[in-house]
């Protein structure tokens, strides 16, 4: 079991990650985790104009077993986040999570004692989407950006030197408030 | 009872020329209103006189401001007065219950406020409660209006208030186990300081004096 | 026609089960329940509460009588008078038993 763990590295496994990224990527079935504002602009995102069908989308899974995607697209209170937890836990890997919105990526306007400020505090998470609400085609741009980066993601030894050359780079960075805005 | 309502921007001693930050304004609780109350605010008070001969023990006042009509009961006549209110003058919906806390208030710091609907003779009246902070007990009205259980949580979540004889008084927004009771005016704000590029921003609540 | 749609059936989940990624995690074990922590399931003994029981066979039984009446509501014409005294009857039986169950308490949930 978990065959693609355990591959020798080489041109057989770079074309078995190709084949995996690729059938991965394409019908990726979300889990329903609206919780306010920004599920109205998911639910647009998967009614007739803004189509998530055309990517295999469209069946927003209620059971987070028969899911890989999580969208959170709302707030998550510190009420909501043991059952955000529990919801990503029960996901079968492999999983990816969205935070849609600027509630889900960073508290958004709401800096107070109910509210997690910011999604990641609770499940790791792949895209960060900015807006208030983000519009039905920035979700849809998020979802091709996640697809590149699915596309991308390597198996076996190839996956672990990626991971601890990242974890590298992360620890060796500047603080954010070390960095040098735009304005600067 | 006064007290002092100042501008959000706050700040004091920077030069700031703008008025918010000296604008401090005195505002004051309405007081008891004489007869006649004017509208159909006689009838009602006229038919609780008739239907509740205690009323005059019951009311601790009377308030009559913006077209609306307010009567402060005394905690141990509240299910009495709410009673009589949903039987025999027909106030059949009660909004729910909304808490508010005065501070300044000694001995009378919480109030829970209850708006009444009337739908057969098209009448609203307003219920308020007032208790100490020591002694935060008011009676629960879930068995003269149902709809008021959830809504007697949340006070008790937001403010503290204790409805004696509710069916189950849990905490309903925030989650089980927290301490303290946020819709208080002495219940920090809470939040974290934001990281910028080049710059952290303290919480808002730190950020200027929000008096 | 069933020998390849019988194929990928079970091609498909050994595949995937070879294939896949084993992420162990505690909470997909555990029933889901909406993302709070389950209520506890009976334990040794397998002790569920006997309402489920009892709603499973008064199911049984009623659904029993439908099956009954379907043939009978089918040919209906040609059964005629005495089909239906007949059939009258037959409710009139699994009626009794219905009012005993309503009189006992059986259709009290809680």
């Amino acid at each position: 079991m978990g065959l693609e763990d355990k591959l020798p590295s080489g041109i057989v496994l770079t074309s078995v990650e190709k084949l995996a990224g690729y059938m991965r990527k394409n019908s990726l079935w979300p889990a329903t985790f609206g919780l306010a504002c920004c599920a109205i602009e998911m639910m647009a995102a998967g009614a007739g104009r803004y189509d998530l069908a055309r990517f295999g989308m469209e069946v927003f899974r209620a059971s987070p077993r028969q899911a890989d995607l999580m969208i959170v697209a709302g707030r998550v209170t510190n009420k909501m986040a043991p059952v955000l937890r529990q919801i990503y836990d029960q996901m079968a890997a492999p999983k990816w999570v969205i935070a849609m919105g600027a509630c889900a990526s960073s508290g958004g306007m709401f800096n107070n004692y109910a509210v997690v400020q910011g999604v990641d505090h609770v499940v790791p998470v792949d895209i960060y989407l900015p807006g208030c609400p983000p519009r039905p085609e920035m979700l849809m741009d998020a979802i091709l950006k996640l697809h590149d980066s699915i596309f991308d993601e390597k198996l076996g030894p190839n996956r672990e030197r990626v991971i601890k050359e990242v974890e590298l780079a992360a620890m060796n960075a500047k603080p954010t408030h070390e960095l040098k805005g735009l304005l600067a | 009872m006064v007290h002092n309502e100042s501008g959000m921007f706050g700040a004091s001693g920077t030069g700031d020329t703008s008025g918010y930050g000296g604008l401090v304004r005195q505002a004051e609780n309405p007081g008891s209103a004489q007869r006649p109350y004017g509208g159909y605010f006689d009838q009602v008070a006229d038919d609780l006189e008739r239907a509740y001969p205690d009323f005059a023990d019951a009311i601790e006042k009377v308030v009559v401001d913006r077209g609306e009509l307010t009567l402060h009961i005394k905690r141990e006549r509240l299910v009495d007065v709410a009673n009589i209110l949903r039987d025999k003058l027909k106030f059949e919906m009660c909004m729910g219950v909304s808490g508010v806390h005065y501070p300044t208030d000694t001995n009378r710091e919480l109030h829970a406020v209850y708006p009444l609907l009337s739908i057969t003779n098209n009448q609203r009246v307003r219920l308020e409660v007032s208790v100490p902070d020591t002694d935060p007990h008011i009676p629960s009205l879930v068995e003269v209006w149902a709809g008021n259980n959830w809504h007697e949580r949340e006070t008790f979540d937001m403010f503290g208030i204790i409805f004696d004889g509710h069916p189950g008084l849990t905490r309903i927004l925030m989650p089980d186990d927290w301490q303290g009771h946020p819709q208080r005016k002495d219940y920090d704000l809470g939040g974290i300081a934001v990281e910028y590029k080049g710059a952290t921003i303290p919480a808002p609540s730190e950020r200027r004096s929000y008096k | 026609m069933i020998v390849p749609g019988l194929a990928f059936g079970i091609i498909s989940i050994v595949l995937g089960a070879l294939t896949g990624p084993a992420r162990y995690n505690r909470a997909k074990l555990e029933a889901y329940e909406c993302g709070i922590e389950p209520s506890p399931q009976a334990a040794e003994g397998g002790r569920f509460p006997v309402k489920y029981f009892l709603t499973a066979m008064l199911f049984i039984i009623f659904d029993i009588e439908i099956v009954f009446l379907y043939p009978w509501a089918v040919t209906f014409d040609a059964l005629g008078l005495f089909g239906l005294v007949e059939m009258a009857i037959f409710i009139a039986t699994v009626f009794v038993a219905y009012a005993y169950v309503w009189r006992r308490g059986g259709l009290e949930w809680d």
